[in-house]
């Protein structure tokens, strides 16, 4: 049992109760929020550090809440995955803190945008790290409810619409997933996710018929794709992510949407992977859950890249360009994690499409937080993000435009970038797919990744060329750039060369993350289910 | 018992989605509540539900000795907590509902321009 598993959260909580008492002071409070972003990076690296990556480090580290032995209490779980999605979270959500303090107006700082962008990140860690299937549901709720408010935060008409929308989805999103926690809980008696992979690999022995879980596993991978905005629960989107402040929406598109990804591989890879159960639902027949994800998901995974691709394609506004090229690149981390699905799980294919889901969603975060970072940053020097608007923004303020430059050479997937180690992982995972089993969906699969990657090539090209390219519009040749604000986009864009150039050790990272997420049985020794009789 | 829970659920899941789906902005909100309480019956029927007797009340049973079967409290937490959170919720969106009237002036959701 480790205390440095729950440090992180700890450290989010306690920022976001200091920012909230310290509304009155706003140098105190902007100073704390960002000083609690740094602690919160230096928590996890340490924690990631002596728990999974270093030389002496036991790999993984259980954190018992309370006390109370697994499986009766709340278990925290800091394994290869939960720490690769962490150091998405950390990077990300100290960029856009440090970003929205020189970007946000210190009348809205005032308020309440410090206590709420730190209950978000609260309740991202929160899910990350929980080993509960309950406990996953109250995460997901503290997230929710600070990013409603965000959506909301300016208070026009298109936000408090946009906001109305995104609520009543995930409410009735969160009502699902309440549906199905229950009937997991009373299929097999437990909301441990460890106790309950152990009691559905034998189920003969634990007395429960494990049936319904093909069914209730459904409805959990309907409300993590709302979560992640796959299609077709991707309409809240472009509405949501274009109201919401751009600090904001570099966390809801770099870390909240990686968060359903994140409950799809941990709860199908790590706990129902070990069930052995006829699925015979609508034609696809198989004999475990996964058999019911891989075609789902990829279908899911195809239509996102199609309607993001053609759709970001279509918009005139740079923030919708990115909004919907965010519903495409999550298609291009469902269509990985669809292919590890349909692997044989034995082979080495699994790892592999997994560990290139998550490399993709590590470039994602960087390359989107960075992009939407710009949106913000131009918007608020030629107070338009208009494409029609824009131009000549490469003569005019060249830094900026170098470091969207970056961001969109990686989304294409130039190398070195980092962009194109996830492109070519996700195309690898692809053929390798194609080559075990010969099917029209694998077929699909890798025509979709091509046909997407030909999207983001157009629709990147599209911004580059129409917004800062050209002849400076009125609106850019009166324009005055924030140096502080193109200071976290300059380092953000040499996050994205500096992963790509250094990628040995990340792969590694996201391979160790992978294996994670696969071993079910580890984490079922992780967790050490030792309470009561040890049943 | 549980049937009678079974048409409950149904009742409140049909009612809760009907409202959702109207286009007055209150009646939304009150779907909203309607489904989430819709879940929370569901909930306790997933624990088992045994028909009451004197002896199933520990104090009635025995006071001060041995507890006697009783239901399963784990469901009965969970709701809790989901009944505080689904509180929050149902508060912020009729909030939100409020702002959205001032701003679109309109309860009617199909009229929203944006």
């Amino acid at each position: 049992m480790s205390r440095l598993v729950i440090a992180p959260l700890l450290v989010v909580v306690t920022t976001a109760v200091l920012t909230l008492a310290l509304g009155r002071r706003p140098r105190v409070q902007r100073a704390t929020s960002v000083a609690g972003a740094v602690g919160y990076v230096g928590t996890v690296s340490v924690a990631v550090w002596a728990l999974v990556l270093g030389e002496t480090a036991p790999g993984a580290a259980v954190y018992q809440v309370g006390d109370w032995p697994a499986p009766f209490g709340i278990t925290l779980v800091l394994d290869g995955l939960s720490a690769f999605m962490l150091t998405i979270a950390a990077g990300v959500g100290l960029a856009s803190i440090l970003f929205s303090v020189r970007y946000v107006t210190p009348e809205n700082q005032r308020v309440y945008y410090h206590p709420l962008f730190h209950m978000l990140l609260a309740g991202v860690t929160g899910a990350f790290l929980t080993g509960d299937l309950f406990n996953l549901f109250v995460w997901f709720e503290v997230m929710l409810v600070a990013s409603y408010v965000f959506v909301a935060f300016y208070g026009t008409d298109h936000a408090t619409a946009a906001s109305f929308r995104y609520l009543v989805m995930n409410v009735f999103g969160s009502a699902l997933m309440l549906v199905a926690v229950g009937g997991l809980y009373a299929t097999t008696g437990t909301l441990n996710m460890a106790d309950m992979a152990r009691r559905l690999a034998t189920p003969d022995a634990y007395g429960i018929d494990p049936a319904p879980v093909v069914g209730l596993s459904a409805l959990l991978l309907a409300v993590f794709a709302l979560k992640a905005g796959l299609v077709p629960f991707q309409f809240w989107v472009p509405a949501a992510y274009t109201a919401a402040p751009a600090p904001v929406t570099a966390m809801l598109a770099g870390v909240t949407k990686k968060v359903g990804i994140y409950a799809i591989v941990r709860l199908y890879f790590t706990v129902f992977a070990a069930a052995t159960i006829p699925v015979d639902v609508a034609g696809l027949t198989g004999t475990s859950p996964l058999d019911f994800l891989a075609p789902v998901l990829g279908a899911m995974g195809v239509a996102s890249i199609l309607v993001g691709g053609f759709g970001a394609i279509g918009r005139d506004r740079l923030g919708g360009v990115f909004a919907y090229s965010s519903i495409g690149q999550v298609g291009f981390i469902a269509i990985p994690v669809a292919i590890a699905a349909a692997a044989d799980p034995t082979g080495a294919l699994r790892g592999v499409a997994i560990a290139a889901a998550l490399v993709f969603a590590l470039h994602h975060a960087l390359a989107k937080g960075l992009l939407f970072l710009s949106v913000g940053a131009v918007e608020d020097a030629t107070k338009t993000d208009r494409l029609r608007d824009l131009g000549g923004l490469a003569g005019h303020s060249p830094v900026l435009s170098g470091a969207v430059f970056v961001g969109l050479c990686s989304l294409i997937g130039l190398p070195p970038l980092t962009g194109f180690f996830g492109k070519f992982l996700a195309f690898d995972a692809a053929i390798r797919g194609l080559a075990s089993d010969s099917g029209l969906l694998s077929a699909l699969a890798l025509v979709a990744l091509l046909l997407g990657a030909a999207l983001t090539i157009l629709y990147a090209t599209r911004v580059w060329v129409g917004g800062f390219w050209g002849r400076e519009t009125a609106a850019v040749e009166v324009a005055s750039v924030e140096s502080g604000q193109v200071t976290v986009l300059v380092a953000l864009a040499a996050a994205v060369v500096l992963v790509g150039v250094g990628f040995d050790p990340i792969y590694r990272f996201a391979e160790t993350a992978a294996t994670a997420a696969l071993d079910g049985e580890a984490y079922v020794d992780i967790v050490g289910l030792n309470g009561g009789d040890g049943a | 018992m549980s049937v009678a829970l079974a048409v409950a659920v149904g009742g409140l899941f049909a009612v809760g989605t009907f409202l959702l789906l109207q286009r007055d902005l209150v009646r939304v909100v009150f779907g909203v509540a309607v489904v989430s309480q819709a879940t929370f019956v569901y909930l306790i029927a997933m624990g088992g539900i045994d028909e009451g007797t004197q002896d199933l009340v520990p104090v009635l049973a025995v006071h001060g000795g041995g507890v006697p079967e009783i239901a399963d409290p784990v469901v009965q937490a969970l709701v809790l907590t989901a009944i505080v959170i689904s509180f929050g919720t149902t508060a912020l969106a009729l909030v939100l509902s409020y702002r959205a009237y001032e701003e679109n002036e309109t309860m009617d959701v199909t009229e929203w321009t944006k």
